[in-house]
Formats: C-alpha cells, structure tokens, sequence
C-alpha cells in the first residue's frame, strides 16, 4: 500500500468575483474546487482576502501522495470514468474508484487527494 | 525438452489429447474426434451455440473462440443439449481488470469496411479505437453515455466515445433449418474453409446452396447422407461425411440495433453488417433455435394459440432467449411470422450483452460503497473495539464491556467518538434569514454564543432531521445533523440558499473535524485537567483550548449527564482522545460505544431520526410541537404542517415502560387483542431496573390508551424522560 | 423438445368495440388480472384492455418475478399476503403452468443494525399472517451452502430474516394465464392501441379517446407502468409519483440446485434461480428518475461485484441479458389503488418495486372496487387522497430493492 500522507490546506469559501480576483502563486497549489471555493496548498500562505464573510478553515483532514505520470495514468485508466483535462498543471476532480478525489496533475507527476474518512480506502484502491 | 519433442495437450473430459499450435479448442477437438455438443451446424465465427462447452470451469464458453493451451481443461458439459451444473465453488482465475479509454470514434469489428471506416476516420483527424473480435476484443455492448464495453485479451475494456460509434461486425452465415439439422458433420462454408486449412479430413463433401432443394439431413449421430430435391422434384439421397451449408449470410446488426437512438453519439453501420437483413425462406421443419430446443412445429403452436407478434412468440416459444440471442434463430424467426401473418416485423430488442462473458469479468473494476472511517478509526481498532456500519460509517458498538461504559458515563466520565455528526459553518449577511426559513425555530432569538436543538422538516412537514444551531455572530452560525444525515444536509441548505439567491457562504465541516463528546458527573473535572477553566454553561458554546488543542466547546447533553462536545481539527483527534483518558485515569474513565448510547439517550427518551421517526414523523406525531413556531412567517414546512394539524392525530411516538427483559424493537403493540403500533427503541434500563421503551402507539378516539400488551406482558404509558425529568444532571 | 415452450395458453383477439362497461389502459399484469377478476368474480365481461404495445411488454415482463409479502407495515403485510395466497392456488384456479415454486427469501443481515431491522420485520410480517423468523448464522449457511459467510472479509452475515413464503413464478406466464382467463370468458384484449386522451363529462369519465378512434366506457382503470402521470394528467389529476430505472440481469442456464431468494439489503442486491436455471439477480433503483428502458454497464459491474462478494462460485458464470424497467415510487413507497375522485376513473399505480407480487391481490380489489362501487378494507389505506389526508403508509419495509 503506497504511504498517504496529510495534506494540510487552507480552504476559503467566499463569493465567486472575489475568489476570481485571487492572485495564484508558482510555489502553492491553488485548487479551485467551486465557484464560491478554493484549496491553497503549500508556501506562500494563502492571501488575505477582503469578504469579512469568507470563511477561512485550515484544513487537515486532507490526505493523499503524488504519482508519477505513469502509475497516474495507470491508475486513472482502470478507475475513472471521465477524461482528465489535458492542460498541465491543472486541478480535477471527481470519482475515481468509486472516491470522491481532487487531483493536482503536473508535467511529472499527480497529486491525488481524499479526506481521511476516504483514507484507507483510497489505500487499498491504490494498489 | 524441447517444444517439438513434447507434443502439445490439453484436458478433454479427462483425457489428455494432443493439438496443434494455433488451434482453437474447437479445432482441437475436432481434430480429436470430438464434437462439442454432438452436433448443429457449426460455424467457427462465434455466431452459434454448437460449440459450447465447459473450460477451465467456466461453461457456455464458445470453443472456437478461445485459442488450445496446454494444460487447459475442458469439459463437454453441453453434449445433447445438457444443462451444465452449477459451480461449487469458483475457480481460481487470473486477476480481470478493466480500464477506460476515450475516443471520437469507435469502429466495431477490423474486416475490410472496418478497416476503411478507421482509416478514414483517423485522416479526418479523430481518435480512434478499435476493437476486432479476430484480435480477442469481444464487444459485449453498447451503452448510454456512449459506452462501447468490450472483453479483451487485457481484460475489460470500456471506451467512452464522443463522436461515433461505426459497427462494422460483417455477417454471418445461415444455419440450415431441415430434419436432421442438429446431426454432426453440419458446417458452414466458411468453417469448412478454415477446417481444411487446419488439416483436418472432411471426408466426402456435400455443398448446400439452394435452400430450397434441401430436404433433410441423415444419419445417426453424424450426417451420411443429405436429402436434396432435383429439378423434378424428387428427393435424391446424396452420401456424405460433411455437409457443407453455403446459404448465403445474415448481417451480424446485433450490435447497431443496441447502439441506435442513443443520445449524444451518431451510430453507423457499414459493409456486409449494413445489408438489408433479407429473411430465408420460411422453414418447414427442423430445429430453428438450438439454444433453446424450438423447433418449427413448436414455432406453429404457439401461433396457432394466439402467439402472433414476435416479441410475444419469442417469449412462449423461447425461441432466441439463449446462448446466441437470436443470432442463428431470428432471420428462421421473422421469416415463420411473416409468412404467417403477411408482414415482416422489426428484429426484436437487442440487449447487452452481446457476447456472454463471465460475472467474474463483468466485476472487474468494481468497488464496495465506502464505509466512512473517523479520524479515530485506528484508536478504536488498536483498542480492539467492535466495530459496527451505522449511519454510513465505522462506530465502535463497545469496547468489551458495555455495562462499564454505560456505568462510566453514569457515574464517573466517558468519552465518545462523535466525529460522524454532521457539521456545518455558514456565514454571511443572509445567514440568519437562511436558517430563519429552513428551521421551525426562530432562529433570531438565539443570542450569540448559545445553541439550541432544533428539527429540520421538509415541504411535507415531516421530519427530516434534527440537530443543534449555535450562534457564533450575527452573520455566523454552526450547525449539526445526524450521523450520515450530512450530506443530503448540505444539498438541502445549499439549495435553499440559491433558490432564495441568498448571499451565505456554506462549508461543510463534517469531514474535516473530529468531535469528542465528554460526558458523565465527573466531565468537568477531567476537563479541568485538561486545562479548560472556563467550561461553558449549558447550551452554550466557547472556543478553547482543552489539553493544548484548539476546540470549539458544546454544552448539550443527549446520554443525560453532563456533557461537553469536543469539535477540533480532524489530525488532533487521537493526540486529544489519548490524552482525555490518560487525564481521567484516576476518574476511573473508559470510552463508550453506540451500544451503550443507545441505553443512555432511550433513558432520556432523546428520540433517534430514522430509527425513532418514519416518513410521516410530523413534530406534532413526535410530541415536538415546542420545536415548530407556527407564528413565524414562513419556514420550510409550515404550511404543510398547518394543513396537517387539522386533521385529526392518528398516532404518537410514546414512552412505554415494563417489568422483565426488553422485547425486539419493533415488536407488536396490541390492545384488546388489536394491533396498537410498535415499539422502535427498548432497552434494560440497568439504572432505572426496568424496561424503558420508546414506540409508535395508535390512538382511538382521539385517545392513546394507557396500557398495551408486547409479547404478551403488560406495559405502561411513561412520560419522557424516563430517568431525571427536570434533567439537573445535564444542566448541574 | 423443451419443457418450458409455453403449451397451452390459447389468446384469442377480437376487434374493438365502440363501447365497454369497463376499459382498462394497460396490458400488463395488473390490467390483465383486473380484467380476469371483473369476469370471475363478479361476471362482468363487457371488459376491453387496451395495450399500447404488446401485453406484458412493460414491467410486467422485465422484473425479477419475486412473490413475498414481508413488507414493513401491516397494511402492507395484509395486502401482499392475500397476493401471495392467490398466487399460490393461481395454477390450479386457471390450469396452467405459471412455475410458480414457494421457495423461502432469506434476508440477510450483516451488522447490528440489519439485525435490529431485519427482527423488526419479523415480528410485523408474522403478526400478520407472513411468517418470518430470526435464524442465526448456522442456519443461514445450512439453508445456503453456497454463502460466503465472511461477505468476502467485508459484509459478515450475523443472521437473516426467513420468510417462508417468498416464491418466484414465471412473470410471462402470469400475465398469459390471466389473459387468457379474461379472453375465455369474454373479455377483449387489444394490442397496438394507444389512449391519448379522456372522454370526461361534468365529474364522470365517460370514455377514452385511442389511436384507434373513441372508446365509450362506463369505468375506467388506469394500470400503466411508467406514464401513468401522463395518463392521470388526462383526467386533470396530478400524482405524487417519480419514474426511476430498475435494471437486472440473468445468467446462461444451469442446473437448478440454488434454492432460496436470497437478499443483501446493505450490498444492495439479491438473487435467486429460474424454474428455467438462469440465475437472475438485480439491486437498488436509480435514483435518478428517468423514463429510459436502457441498461448501463456500471449498473451490472457494480451488481455483479457485490453479487460474488456474497455468493463465489457466480464469478465462474456466464451472464446472458441484462435490462431496465421502470419503477412509479410514491413518496411513502406504498402503491396507491381505488377512486381517484373523478367518477368512475380508477388507478392502480405506485408499484414501484413490488408491482409483480401484488398482481393478483390488485386485480381481485381493483375488480371489486369496479364491480360495487366501493372501496374493499384491504386497498381502503392506499387511496390516493391519502397525501392530503396526511394518512401516509409508511413503509420502510418496501424502500427495499425488489
């Protein structure tokens, strides 16, 4: 069973134009999940953003490992139904093996995500 | 030993017999004298079911598709049309695995027009898949979406296609249908082309080509002579050891007729697939469906009895509901109705699957739905607890020894996992207005930092869940719902929030905190140990840090006692729960179960969503009128439940207590001998020495009767809660 | 020869009258057996059934043939055992062959919370006259060799719910043998005619209007399976009802040596054998609502998973045919049967899944109900004025799969 380990995140949950208007770094993974949601991922921390209403969680319940491009493409290819954007990098998600997963794919690698309820299905699902 | 010194076997009903490399099992067996099934007119491409037989454990296997291995086991199980046995258990069998692929175009079967069809598809610039059964690529069906499933020499093969779906599957030949036609030596033209290219020996030849002069085929197991009409019509006896049948052909559209009319994908036919299925002439006598053993006088008596439209004759005659699916039958089929009733009719449905493939390969790349772990999951595994599927995910139903947990909470302090609630933060200058029209409370009159239990219903007025609202600001509020009740919670706020165009922000926290309920007399002082001084007073809620780990605090109470909800961030859990029983050692802690929490709130009468409610459950049924404020202006709900108050009350959820042991929830209310409703939660109160019951009771009158009888044993109306009625053990 | 070609029904078709005492919209097994009961029972064969397509083409033909009456409410229990009990004296009653075959259902259970449901089910199901009892995991293995009873290390069975009169019969024949016996004694039965409209007067349904020209009627039942709001529309009459898929699959042939029903509420799947040998098995409804009689892959890839999780030596056997039918669930999951409130205009619908074991009990009541004019106690709860009445039924028992 490959290692999972914990990915924490920020999530910011804010209207749509303001998250729109968020500067993306090139060192942090920005994941926009939803119209009204994003991930922040990694270093710098994620900006300040001007909605007294936005909720701002850090996130730990994250859980996840990086695949190389072809254990990726191996796995996506027996477990998901729908095809990956093309574009690099890029943020999907949906189900694959039957998981609610977010994936970060890189030129070399992708970045498959769970919450941890997930977890040790994603393990087994992994192999 | 080399390969050439070592002639090649595989297992034939026990025997070893020798192939030829390149030969399929059927050749095989062919060369070895054996048939199969004992005969029908085989075909070698696939089409009929006269070459079936058992490999390798599997039955109904077409043996001219599966190319001979050594060692391989085959079974003539289908000989005369025997019925196979069920497996005992299953053979072991190498890992089927499936994957997916994507393409503009799929073209179904590599013969010359499928070959030209891809080609001119791939110029066009389109990708393409495709899939050939000559290659091992069996497609079994198509499917919404467009899906074109297929068995490959890879396994499963799914290919998601956005474009077209080209078939291009050819045609088949036509099986003869005369007397004699299920004896051996039968074979099509292009099976006796490919027998003879193996080496086999035909023996003497006898080519059919005019439907009509064939009279009957002779013999006794195998054919000897074939029966032919001659320009004078006289019957001329024609010795022979095969009958070679070239009958012209039937295209194989099976799989267009699935295809056509699905959304979203054009679907095309091309070459000999594409001809116009001209039926053969109406059949006089023989067998028309091998698969199921219909022959022409069955096809007569079934129309005879009213049977006309095909659908219904394939039905009462079986005609086409086996191996082949009508693949050798249905042109015999169509042209016996035709000629019956005057008009052709359309080819009947064509269902997946196609091709039959195994249950084994058809689960390949299936999943079990997830049972949803907490953050706690491992801690309560180490702890060697029972683990039990409720709600949608792992709980620890005991720890051993549910008298203790239950005692700890009484009496000393216990904790809980409770990270399976859902949970829910919305924030925004619509917050409360939100919550104001999705609640029968009202919402406003909860002042910030304090909770209050709430119902949730829907447009019919029914329950649909309950939980907590806490007021964190004015345009800030958590909420909770019940175990595995998050999800279709969320759907329902966030709709609500759109179609009114509600300016919240929702998040859905369920997942991402854990939560750990510490309850029992001695809760706060372990919290004080933990270093929490300032403990929330009752209904109320405070952010703190409890043995260093940032928490939000609830102060509700559903076992009875006092009690603090833990919510912290999912990764602090385990850090947090062994620290709480390293701190209370000395209190004499130990973590409860649902086992022992089902006890402990039906104590308290504190009802269960769905175990205690049903669909109908309105808050007037569940005696939580309190909960419902029909002076409000407008929540979901309201007027239904205005609408229903009208009408007059036909049952109540109740508390009922007996002496003895509890019966079975759900057991039988009866009064006077007459069914009465039904108990859904009882237990031994072990506090209270008695039975303690929550149920559905029917009134008569207008009134709920006092008394009923369960399983024969009295049992009495009980007001709610059964243990501390004004609840100063919660609220101390 | 095959024993199991239909050898006896004889369907005997005439053309269309102007006018029927009563005309019924829809061939299936409702229709047919409300036909067969107007004639048996109360001698009133100036019958039409009118069919769109071909009788028994709809669900009547594509569910999987179970007969049980281990349903959650007593209401339920009540009404499905009188099902069960015709269906049991069916075969003798008309002479033919329906191969029905009384075979027990096992309802497995694989967690504390399954075994609370599944004891609760016993006890209303044998208060009412459908016995079901508690047996452990010994006696589940013993009834079903064939189990893996550590659910593949994921699903354990700790127990079962034993009906002792779940049954199967053959669905086509059903639907024959009660049209033949409506045909026999007078009744007409049309295929290929489609009602597009309602003839209604003041507050009485006088008539139906056809792709075949008007048909006067002095009652009208509504027994379609999938478009029954459409046609209740035609009588200004709005149903609490959503159309969701229902899909299945069979196995090739094989011995008969698998003997019970055998059900898996949390694996969501149940199987049991044909009198013909295939081993037919389906799951939950999609919860999608759709019209759509196609099947989809995933459907069977999920199903079959499951399946072997359960039951092993299944890997190893071929599947034949899968399909789709559709299912009219109402919102409490109970079917709705009787007046409708506009005069003489009847339904029988909300069959959701359990539309095949109710078929005789629905014919007998609708026929009854038809015939005097008033509702029998049996189907009274199930009226469809009901939902206003706030008298729901309940049943968690039917939110099952089959």
């Amino acid at each position: 069973m490959p290692k999972l380990d914990r990915f924490p995140l920020t999530r910011i949950v804010s209207t749509p134009a303001l998250l729109d208007g968020i500067q993306t770094s090139t060192t942090a993974i920005v994941m926009r999940t939803a119209p009204d949601e994003l991930f922040w991922l990694g270093s710098p921390a994620a900006p300040v953003i001007n909605d007294p209403h936005a909720i701002i969680e850090h996130d730990t319940s994250f859980v996840g490992t990086w695949l190389s491009t072809q254990a990726a493409t191996a796995w996506v290819s027996a477990n998901c139904e729908w095809q990956l954007p093309t574009t690099r990098p890029v943020f999907a998600q949906g189900e694959v093996a039957g998981l609610p997963v977010k994936l970060w794919i890189e030129p070399r690698r992708m970045l498959v995500l769970v919450q941890q309820p997930f977890a040790a299905d994603l393990g087994e699902r992994l192999q | 030993m080399t390969e050439s010194s070592q002639p090649l076997k595989l297992i034939i009903d026990g025997q070893p017999v020798p192939f030829v490399k390149g030969d399929s099992v059927l050749v095989a067996m062919l060369r070895n004298q054996h048939h199969p099934t004992g005969g029908g007119c085989l075909c070698l491409g696939g089409d009929c079911p006269h070459c079936l037989a058992t490999i390798d454990g599997v039955a109904y296997v077409r043996t001219c598709q599966v190319p001979a291995r050594p060692g391989c086991v085959v079974a003539c199980t289908h000989h005369a049309h025997a019925v196979p046995a069920l497996p005992q258990t299953h053979h072991v069998e190498p890992t089927t695995n499936a994957r997916h692929q994507h393409a503009d175009v799929v073209v179904i079967g590599q013969g010359k027009s499928g070959l030209a069809a891809a080609e001119l598809a791939r110029t066009a610039g389109q990708t393409v898949v495709t899939l050939d059964a000559a290659q091992g690529q069996d497609v079994i069906g198509i499917y919404p979406g467009a899906q074109v499933v297929a068995r490959t020499t890879q396994g499963m093969l799914i290919v998601h296609v956005r474009q077209e779906i080209i078939v291009a599957t050819g045609a088949a030949e036509l099986h003869p249908v005369a007397l004699g036609n299920s004896l051996a030596g039968l074979m099509t033209a292009r099976a006796a082309q490919q027998l003879q290219a193996a080496g086999l020996s035909l023996g003497r030849i006898v080519v059919i080509n005019d439907a009509n002069r064939l009279v009957r085929f002779e013999g006794e197991s195998n054919v000897t002579a074939v029966v032919v009409r001659d320009d004078q019509g006289l019957e001329q006896h024609v010795g022979c050891d095969t009958a070679v049948i070239d009958l012209g052909t039937t295209p194989r559209n099976m799989l267009h007729r699935m295809a056509a009319g699905l959304p979203g994908v054009r679907v095309s036919v091309v070459g000999d697939a594409a001809t116009n299925s001209d039926v053969p002439n109406c059949p006089a006598h023989g067998l028309v469906c091998h698969c199921s053993q219909v022959g022409v006088a069955d096809l007569q008596s079934v129309w005879d009895r009213g049977f006309h439209e095909l659908e219904l004759v394939k039905r009462a005659s079986l005609a086409g509901t086996g191996t082949c699916q009508g693949g050798v039958c249905l042109p015999y089929v169509r042209s016996f109705l035709a000629n019956k009733g005057g008009t052709l009719q359309p080819a009947f449905t064509a269902r997946p699957l196609a091709r039959p493939i195994t249950m084994g390969e058809v689960a390949a790349g299936g999943h079990h739905h997830v049972t949803l772990r907490t953050p706690l999951d491992g801690v309560h595994r180490a702890a060697h607890a029972h683990m039990e599927r409720a709600g949608g995910w792992w709980r620890p139903w005991n720890y051993g020894d549910w008298q203790a947990e239950y005692w700890a909470v009484r009496e000393a302090v216990s904790i809980m996992d409770v990270s399976t609630l859902g949970k829910m933060l919305i924030s925004g200058p619509d917050a409360l207005t939100l919550l104001d029209r999705l609640y029968p409370t009202k919402v406003s009159t909860i002042k910030t930092g304090m909770s209050r239990y709430v119902l949730l219903l829907d447009e019919k007025g029914y329950v649909l869940d309950d939980g907590l609202i806490s007021k964190i600001s004015d345009t800030r509020y958590t909420l909770t719902f019940t175990s595995g009740g998050a999800t279709t919670a969320e759907l329902w706020v966030r709709d609500w929030a759109e179609s009114w165009g509600l300016n919240v922000r929702i998040l859905n926290q369920t997942m991402s905190l854990g939560a750990i309920n510490v309850t029992g007399p001695l809760a706060k002082e372990l919290l004080a140990r933990a270093g929490l001084e300032k403990p929330p007073e009752f209904l109320s809620h405070v952010e703190a840090h409890v043995a260093g780990i940032p928490c939000r605090i609830f102060r509700l109470s559903f076992t009875g006692e006092l009690s603090y909800e833990l919510h912290h961030a999912a990764v602090n859990a385990p850090v947090l729960w062994r620290t709480l029983l390293d701190l209370g050692k000395s209190l004499n802690i130990r973590p409860h179960g649902l086992e022992a929490l089902l006890k402990l709130r039906l104590e308290k009468g504190h009802i269960i969503v769905g175990q205690d409610t049903d669909f109908d459950s309105t808050p007037r049924r569940i005696h939580h009128e309190w909960a419902v404020k029909l002076d409000k202006p407008d929540f979901v709900g309201k007027h239904a439940v205005l609408r229903t108050n009208k009408v007059s009350l036909d049952k109540i959820l109740c508390g009922l207590s007996m002496e003895g042991p509890p019966p079975i929830e759900g057991a039988n209310l009866t009064v006077d001998g007459n069914y009465a409703g039904y108990v859904t939660s009882a237990t031994w109160s072990p506090i209270l020495g008695k039975t303690v019951m929550l149920a559905w009771l029917k009134l008569s009158n207008d009134l709920a009767p006092d008394r009923v009888m369960i399983d024969g044993r009295p049992a009495q109306r009980t007001e709610t809660p059964f243990y501390d009625k004004e609840g100063a053990r919660a609220k101390a | 020869m095959n024993e199991f070609i239909e050898q006896r029904v004889s369907l005997t078709w005439q053309q269309p009258k102007k006018s029927y005492d009563v005309v019924i919209i829809g061939g299936g097994g409702h229709g047919l057996a409300a036909a067969y009961y107007l004639a048996t029972r109360h001698g009133i064969t100036n019958v039409a059934v009118l069919e769109r397509s071909y009788i028994g083409g709809g669900n009547s033909g594509r569910n999987t043939t179970i007969i049980r009456s281990n349903y959650g409410i007593p209401e339920a229990v009540r009404f499905y055992q009188r099902s069960v009990d015709l269906y049991a004296t069916l075969e003798a009653e008309t002479d033919r062959w329906v191969m029905h075959k009384e075979k027990g259902m096992i309802g497995l259970a694989h967690s504390e919370a399954n075994m609370r449901v599944e004891k609760a089910r016993a006890a209303v199901n044998t208060a009412f006259g459908a016995k079901t009892d508690w047996i452990g995991p010994d006696e589940v293995k013993k009834m079903c060799p064939e189990l893996d009873m550590t659910g593949g290390g994921h699903y354990p069975v700790v127990g079962a719910a034993y009906h002792h009169s779940g049954a199967t019969a053959r669905h086509d024949r059903v639907v024959w043998a009660f049209a033949e016996g409506a045909m026999k004694r007078g009744a007409h039965v049309h295929q290929r005619i489609e009602v597009t409209g309602l003839q209604i007067a003041g507050n009485r349904v006088t008539g139906v209007q056809t792709t075949q020209g008007d048909i006067a009627a002095g009652a009208v039942l509504c027994a379609v399976g999938g478009h029954v709001t459409s046609v209740a529309a035609m009588a200004g009459l709005r149903l609490p009802i959503r159309t969701h898929q229902l899909q299945a699959f069979v196995t090739n042939h094989y011995e008969r040596t698998f003997a019970p029903i055998l059900s898996s509420g949390p694996l969501l799947f149940y199987v049991s054998q044909t009198a013909r040998g295939e081993m037919l098995m389906g799951a939950e409804i999609d919860r999608q609502p759709s019209y759509s009689y196609r099947s989809d892959y995933k459907f069977l890839q999920g199903c079959a998973f499951r399946a072997v999780t359960l039951l092993p030596f299944l890997r190893n056997l071929q599947v034949l045919r899968q399909w789709t039918g559709v299912c009219d669930m109402s919102p409490d999951y109970s079917p709705i049967m009787g007046q409708t409130g506009v005069e003489g205009f009847y339904i029988t619908t909300g069959w959701g899944t359990w539309g095949f074991k109710a078929i005789p009990a629905s014919g007998e009541q609708l026929a009854a109900a038809i015939s005097t004019g008033k509702t029998p106690d049996l189907i009274a709860p199930f009226s469809l004025d009901r939902f206003a009445l706030d008298r729901t039924m309940a049943d968690r028992g039917s939110a099952g799969t089959h």
